[in-house]
């Protein structure tokens, strides 16, 4: 109560020193952000705007060699590699996406229940995400041999006849990548799941019990719409990882076999890094941010729509 | 009856996903060109060695690159976590005008990855001559938003009546944060810190491009240079991802309540 009195005879009286004092806060304010702000600004603000500027001009490595305006864009669409790399980019979501979600949605579901070893078995599951990308590539590099892999070795066993060329057969290479990510990340997805369970109200199980739902009904009409949440940030952060996809094909399989795996974000690398066309490189950057920024709009348009 | 089946499939689960992982520690025990194949692979312990290990250890660099990566993911860590926490107190607790216009700003961040600035950031850091410095890894590091707007969330949870209670006796801004904020934020704050130092820990791309040299490499970007390598037998390749990912799984195993929290908070909220 003291205070506010304070405070307003001070507006009366002293409106020119408040003023001051008003700037001197944001001045602190600011002060106090420019920690964050300075790498920020190096490192993330001034490289976007780097390379729109970049994307104008014919660029190496030793610098700017001279202006050329959109021709970089013209050059990107009317290169077929461009479409091929961003259907693969996408194919990869497609198969990927709907694999991991569904895999973690029904691991979350086992660990919900009373099982035995639950925290060890939880573990087990999440514990591939911890994994650096090279190390999970490399693992599933050799698991995928055709000649020395356990894989093949078992599918023999078990009388699968055939050879499996996993990561040169052109059709096979796909599926081989989209397994051996399922396994690094599904346990995040997991996770998050669990997390989303326990939020839903167990009344609402003892209600639908009570009404005689059965399980697969209690699932259908409890546990999918109280996910719908963690399942669309879930989509969300999936599609997008999705496209961004780089290490995994990198070190499993070069882009090969011929390009049939290469990616929009390997297409970017080859250009800037092993062509030395950085113009070019940075105008295929923008057009693939423009495209994932245009995925992310469509995505809360559609969830949100549905609510 | 039902509850018996769901036990035999969540454990038969479990060994399918950590068949990779013991897969890739036999291998790496049993002697150069000794291929685990067959069932009878799998069940033959007499010749398991750390040779492999030895060999992988004195003709490359791997314990350095460990050394590295530890280093770099503590620095990215703590930095990101003081310099993300004091932006976010400000944001939540500090009135100032511009506060909508930089919390835009930075939130921003979270619209464009680094795949895409993979260019012009390489030209930024060639320029400034960082390029083969861990300096090159950190400082992008360090531009992760995604700390502030979790941290912020939490420090909307800190009492008003603190604040003002520890104002009227005399706390300067910088001890609200510092003495009040970041103790009753702590549990929020290890969580992030967690999940910042996995970040980058894996984070493969980046250094990738931006170091050259053997002894600044990272593990994630090192590990891929042994396929060049013809000299690399398959044993020595898992001998060397084995080193890579034992520390790691260490880590996880006596952490793994916070890493399992903190990737779930960070992935919900975020």
């Amino acid at each position: 109560m003291d205070i506010k009195v304070t405070e307003s005879e001070r507006t009366l009286v002293l409106r020119k020193p408040q003023k001051a004092a008003r700037m001197a806060a944001e001045m602190k304010a600011i002060a106090y952000l420019l920690p964050f702000l300075i790498p920020f600004a190096v490192f993330y603000l001034w490289p976007v705007w780097r390379g729109a500027w970049m994307s104008l001009h014919v660029w190496s490595i030793q610098g700017m060699q001279k202006f050329v305006g959109l021709a970089n864009y013209k050059k990107i669409f009317t290169d077929s590699d461009f479409y091929l790399y961003l259907w693969h980019s996408f194919y990869f979501v497609i198969l990927n996406v709907p694999s991991v979600i569904i895999l973690g949605l029904l691991l979350a579901l086992l660990i919900n229940q009373k099982i035995w070893f639950r925290t060890a078995i939880r573990s087990v599951f999440f514990l591939p995400y911890v994994l650096s990308v090279s190390v999970v590539s490399f693992i599933w590099l050799r698991l995928f041999d055709s000649k020395y892999g356990p894989i093949n070795a078992f599918l023999k066993m078990i009388g699968v006849p055939g050879d499996f060329h996993w990561l040169t057969d052109k059709n096979l290479a796909w599926w081989a990548i989209t397994m051996s990510t399922d396994w690094w990340t599904v346990g995040f997805v997991m996770v998050l799941f669990l997390a989303g369970l326990q939020e839903i109200p167990t009344d609402h199980y003892e209600a639908a019990k009570i009404d005689g739902a059965g399980a697969w009904k209690q699932f259908w009409h409890i546990t999918l719409p109280g996910l719908s949440r963690v399942m669309k940030i879930q989509v969300f952060y999936q599609v997008i990882a999705g496209l961004k996809l780089f290490g995994q094909v990198q070190i499993m399989t070069g882009g090969g076999p011929g390009d049939s795996t290469n990616t929009m974000i390997r297409y970017i690398y080859v250009t800037g890094f092993k062509k030395d066309m950085f113009g070019l490189a940075s105008a295929q950057s923008i057009v693939f941010c423009l495209i994932m920024l245009l995925i992310a709009v469509l995505q809360f348009k559609l969830t949100d729509s549905k609510d | 009856m039902k509850r018996w089946v769901l036990n035999v499939i969540a454990v038969l689960l479990a060994l399918l996903f950590i068949f990779p992982l013991i897969w890739m520690l036999l291998v790496s025990l049993k002697p150069d060109g000794v291929n685990v194949y067959t069932l009878k692979d799998w069940i033959t312990f007499s010749d398991l060695q750390l040779g492999n290990y030895v060999k992988v250890i004195t003709s490359s660099q791997i314990l350095r690159w460990t050394w590295n990566s530890t280093l770099i993911g503590l620095i990215t860590t703590v930095i990101s976590l003081l310099f993300s926490s004091l932006a976010a107190f400000t944001f939540s607790k500090m009135p100032f005008k511009s506060k909508g216009l930089f919390y835009v700003l930075i939130a921003s961040g979270l619209l464009i990855p680094t795949e895409a600035i993979l260019i012009p950031l390489y030209e930024t850091t060639l320029h400034l001559k960082l390029i083969d410095n861990i300096w090159a890894i950190i400082l992008p590091g360090l531009t992760n938003p995604i700390g502030i707007l979790l941290l912020k969330q939490f420090m909307d949870g800190v009492p008003k009546d603190y604040i003002e209670a520890a104002q009227i006796d005399g706390c300067p801004s910088s001890g609200l944060w510092w003495r009040i904020c970041l103790p009753l934020t702590k549990s929020a704050l290890v969580s992030v810190g967690i999940f910042y130092f996995i970040l980058s820990w894996n984070n493969f791309l980046w250094p990738y491009l931006s170091i050259t040299s053997q002894e600044n490499m990272i593990l994630s970007a090192g590990l891929p240079t042994f396929l060049s390598n013809n000299i690399m037998s398959l044993n020595m390749i898992m001998a060397a991802s084995a080193i890579a990912a034992i520390p790691t799984i260490i880590v996880f195993i006596v952490l793994q309540r916070h890493i399992v929290q903190g990737v779930a908070m960070s992935g919900i909220k975020g």
